[in-house]
């Protein structure tokens, strides 16, 4: 099998041992299988011996696709890449996630192992719970000690913490700030015509206060904001809605983020908790529901969310494209996470129960007291937010699938019934002869 | 299970979940469900769990993303071919 041809660069690695972020070097070929890695990575590791491995991370958060062209397989980050290199979006496939594929000196084809959790795939029913006071010590366990290997891999970095002023972000903003020393927090919100500064915002603000950090406002129009449409697109791999608006929202603050000019630059986000909960809601703007979820009990509804993973690039993506890396902490918690049962994360205050036992008073009480609100939507006095604004400029759910479609020259937007179904891409490991390891 | 038991209950959950009229000229068992719009992305997930619930098969991603995984007919058979009906 020939060495992979890599287009464009892949995305940064955050991935964790459980002690330290792990070095390019520690995950050559014929090095042992990292059974136990969390956080987000893609990484190609080739040596002038010839020997290679390819590794994806088992909760699918960053991305990695490939075509094959007369014995090369070409691979890359984001599908519009390989379609700019002449493949159809019908011939491109995604590496599965938590796939690893070694190639060895004098074997033809390449081996394969996956380091996705058995576990991770199954409704929690199946697995044991635990008390949710233990199971809170063990998030925040994980939390810090990868916020603090990763402050010792990047010790210069300034990080800013993207900012909702709800609890999964504030909890990271005040957790970051025990590990980094250069700390900005960054809040969205949107300028429409009689509109009132959000109630996200005045959270954000109030929070930095109270935690003497400094706020990165960033305050867009809607039309500023659809500028970035197609990046987000791109980059963000998907066409669905939700997906869409969350990676607007991110790319205005990795616009203002980029502008800041630091030398090193680390973002923060509060994401995946609420895939880890199934706290998710439809939404209704003008008498339309937008959001749906699937019709599921809870923690079946989770295990689809958490599969649905692999489908969101909303944030590694669309900070990738202005050259900024992302993490996302709670993916190392995610095990502890699985063991929460449907039982609790049903509870209408799941959420801030989980939160007290994670955070406690770091996080100052009038964050556990505020509403839910979701960043894309606003809040219910000042009107709504991004799904508003596109759905005001006619930006709908086929309006974007069109736009997809055209920017991956698709001739039928139907062909993307074949690239991605129900939360995941087509996927197929990149060889044609494998031994699984 | 016969492929045609398999397919007359995926017919049943699709009709009813999706408020698909009995009068329906459009739909049959070859119809191509997503493009055609009788099943949407979160509609799929709901079905994955029936078809795990019901005949015990994980689909696998390769059939998930084919063809015949597009219309009743081929889903049924994909479910035998898995479940080794």
């Amino acid at each position: 099998m020939s060495t992979p041809r890599i287009i464009g660069e892949l995305d940064a690695s955050f991935a964790w041992n459980g002690t330290s972020i792990y070095r390019a070097g520690e995950l050559a070929a014929g090095t042992p299988i990292p059974f136990n890695l969390r956080g987000a990575i893609t990484s190609y590791v080739g040596s002038n011996t010839g020997e290679w491995r390819v590794l994806r991370d088992p909760l699918g958060l960053n991305k990695l696709f490939w075509g094959e062209s007369c014995g090369t397989v070409h691979l890359s980050a984001r599908p519009h890449r390989l379609v700019a290199e002449g493949f159809g979006i019908d011939d491109i496939r995604s590496v599965p996630r938590g796939c690893v594929l070694d190639h060895r000196l004098g074997e033809s084809g390449a081996r394969k192992a996956s380091i996705l959790p058995p576990q991770w795939q199954v409704a929690v029913s199946s697995i044991d719970a635990a008390p949710i006071v233990e199971i809170g010590a063990e998030i925040r366990s994980s939390l810090e000690r990868y916020l603090a290997a990763i402050a010792a891999a990047h010790p210069t970095a300034r990080a800013f913490v993207c900012c909702s002023g709800g609890l999964d972000s504030s909890g990271i903003v005040a957790l970051v700030t025990r590990h980094f020393t250069d700390v900005v927090a960054v809040s969205f919100d949107l300028s429409r015509p009689g509109a009132t500064v959000s109630q996200d915002r005045r959270m954000a603000e109030r929070l930095c206060n109270d935690l003497s950090l400094p706020l990165l406002d960033v305050t867009v129009s809607p039309e500023h904001l659809l500028e970035h449409l197609d990046t987000v697109l791109v980059e963000g791999i998907d066409w669905r809605d939700f997906n869409v608006h969350a990676g607007l929202v991110n790319a205005v603050l990795a616009e203002a983020i980029a502008d800041a000019h630091a030398s090193q630059t680390i973002i923060f986000t509060g994401d995946l908790a609420n895939e880890f909960l199934a706290d998710y809601h439809e939404e209704s703007y003008l008498g339309e529901s937008y959001y749906q979820l699937p019709r599921l009990p809870l923690d079946e509804l989770r295990a689809a969310l958490v599969q649905g993973l692999d489908t969101s690039n909303r944030e590694v993506g669309v900070f990738g494209a202005w050259g900024l890396p992302v993490v996302q902490p709670y993916a190392v918690a995610i095990d502890s996470y699985l063991r929460l049962p449907s039982s609790f994360f049903g509870l209408r205050d799941a959420k801030q129960q989980l939160c007290r036992s994670i955070f406690g008073e770091l996080v100052p009480s009038f964050i556990y007291d505020r509403p839910k609100v979701r960043a894309q939507i606003g809040d219910a006095d000042a009107g709504g937010g991004v799904l508003a604004a596109c759905i005001d400029h006619g930006i709908n759910q086929d309006w974007l699938r069109e736009r997809f479609a055209r920017l991956h020259r698709a001739r039928d937007p139907r062909e993307l019934n074949r690239f991605m179904r129900a939360g995941r891409y087509r996927s197929a490991v990149p060889t044609a002869e494998e031994v699984t390891l | 299970m016969t492929h045609d038991e398999i397919a007359e209950r995926l017919e049943a959950f699709i009709r009813t979940r999706y408020s698909i009229s009995a009068n329906d000229p459009g739909f049959t068992r070859d119809v191509d469900l997503f493009d055609l719009g009788y099943v949407d992305s979160i509609g799929l997930v709901e079905l994955l769990t029936f078809i795990n619930a019901s005949f015990e098969v994980e689909i696998k991603d390769d059939d998930l993303l084919s063809d015949e995984f597009s219309n009743i007919h081929g889903m049924a058979k994909i479910v035998c071919r898995q479940g080794e009906w």
